[in-house]
């Protein structure tokens, strides 16, 4: 078992604070009226995915969910374009034709955001048979919530993972709610990594807040795929710290749970982490700075980016082009 | 300053009414804090300010907005 060493919690922290910092001005533009998308923000999430992105080589695939700013940004989409694409500009990795629900960046291996849930896993499945078939080392990291663990294609894409050894880590990021419905009021079972059995899986859960658990677990589970031992169910315990959507205030959650929650916040623990670990105040504050700039700078870029033309309608729709 | 516009709440949302504000003409707000509460054909949400300062109200209670239409506006504090 490896832990990360205070470099790697400070990179972890850092990516953190860029998906913290973006999903702050987000939710800040949406409550002006300046911005329009429909938004699922990760807030409380953040440690799971900057984990697994600095664990991940550039040639890994990553595909994700609609609440997927964190997956995107650890996954090393640059910043600029990612949020041209959630504010639907030209200059957006899909042109400003995805939005936040459909952001492709196959350069950083972001390979798929989909919009429907538990959608993504049998296209991850996809992703992990191209690379074992042409003897690639590459492991595909499959997002996916808790209420995905009901859908038909969680379970198919399971057995046929299991079966061929593919080179997958199914990432469930356990937030206690699927879209408005507690995980007791959904789920029959106690845990998600226990509907591993069925399909002899390796199955892991572990508290993804935690940056010693979550490193600990992505590690050995992105290894054992990259070495041919096969999938891993790996459920990663967390909490939205938000409503499903931008404009659910989240009333169904209980007030002493969210409390609760937002007293165990990963970020600022993962601060203090940082300070009990010898770095000086000043170095973290020199880090939150920087973040601010490339936060800032690429608000400024996407805000600045112009619209896509209408002519785009016609692009990108098959592989060669549509004449009007 | 910044504006504060009616926000689109979800996809089919294309007007809201203000039911209250949680703040009076004039005061300091912060950002991240509860400013008003607005209704449309699906919920009620309380939504939060957008950045902190003095708030100046333009819109109504009551009164139907389009999305996008200016409710208010924040200017920085003077005595910063």
């Amino acid at each position: 078992m490896t832990l990360p060493t205070t470099d790697a919690l400070k990179g972890i922290y850092q990516t953190s604070m860029i998906i913290r910092r973006t999903d702050e001005r987000l939710l800040s533009m949406l409550a002006a009226g300046q911005a329009r998308m429909t938004y699922y923000s990760p807030r409380g999430q953040e440690v799971i995915s900057a984990t697994v992105g600095a664990l991940l080589s550039d040639d890994d695939y990553v595909v994700t969910i609609y609440r997927g700013l964190h997956d995107h940004i650890s996954a090393g989409t640059p910043l600029g374009p990612l949020v041209a694409e959630f504010l639907g500009k030209a200059s957006g990795t899909c042109s400003g034709k995805g939005g936040p629900m459909h952001v492709t960046y196959p350069e950083a291996g972001m390979m798929v955001t989909t919009g429907i849930v538990g959608s993504g896993l049998p296209i991850a499945n996809g992703l992990a048979l191209a690379a074992q078939m042409r003897g690639e080392d590459r492991v595909t990291v499959c997002n996916f919530g808790d209420g995905a663990s009901n859908i038909g294609a969680f379970h198919e894409a399971l057995t046929l993972a299991s079966l061929w050894k593919l080179p997958i880590v199914f990432l469930c990021q356990n937030n206690l709610y699927s879209e408005h419905t507690a995980y007791e009021l959904h789920s029959p079972v106690d845990s998600v990594a226990s509907r591993g059995a069925a399909y002899a899986m390796r199955s892991v859960t572990v508290n993804g807040n935690d940056p010693d658990e979550m490193w600990a677990a992505a590690d050995e589970a992105i290894r054992h795929a990259r070495e041919g031992g096969g999938p891993t169910l790996l459920e990663a315990m967390t909490f939205r710290l938000r409503g499903h959507t931008y404009g659910d205030g989240g009333s169904y959650i209980p007030k002493n749970q969210m409390a609760d929650a937002v007293e165990a916040d990963p970020v600022p623990g993962l601060r203090a982490r940082l300070l009990r670990e010898g770095l000086s105040e000043a170095d973290i504050v020199d880090l939150e700075s920087e973040v601010d700039r490339v936060v800032n700078d690429a608000l400024q870029f996407a805000i600045d980016s112009e619209e896509p033309d209408i002519s785009e309608l016609r692009t990108d729709v098959y592989s060669s082009e549509v004449f009007a | 300053m910044a504006e504060v516009r009616v926000p689109k709440l979800g996809m089919s949302m294309t007007d809201g009414e203000i039911v209250e504000w949680s703040v009076a003409d004039g005061d300091h707000v912060e950002a991240g804090q509860i400013i008003y509460s607005l209704a449309t054909d699906k919920v009620d949400s309380d939504i939060e300010c957008p950045a902190s300062g003095v708030i100046k109200i333009i819109g109504d209670v009551g009164v139907n907005y389009e999305v996008g239409a200016i409710i208010a506006e924040i200017s920085e504090d003077e005595k910063k």
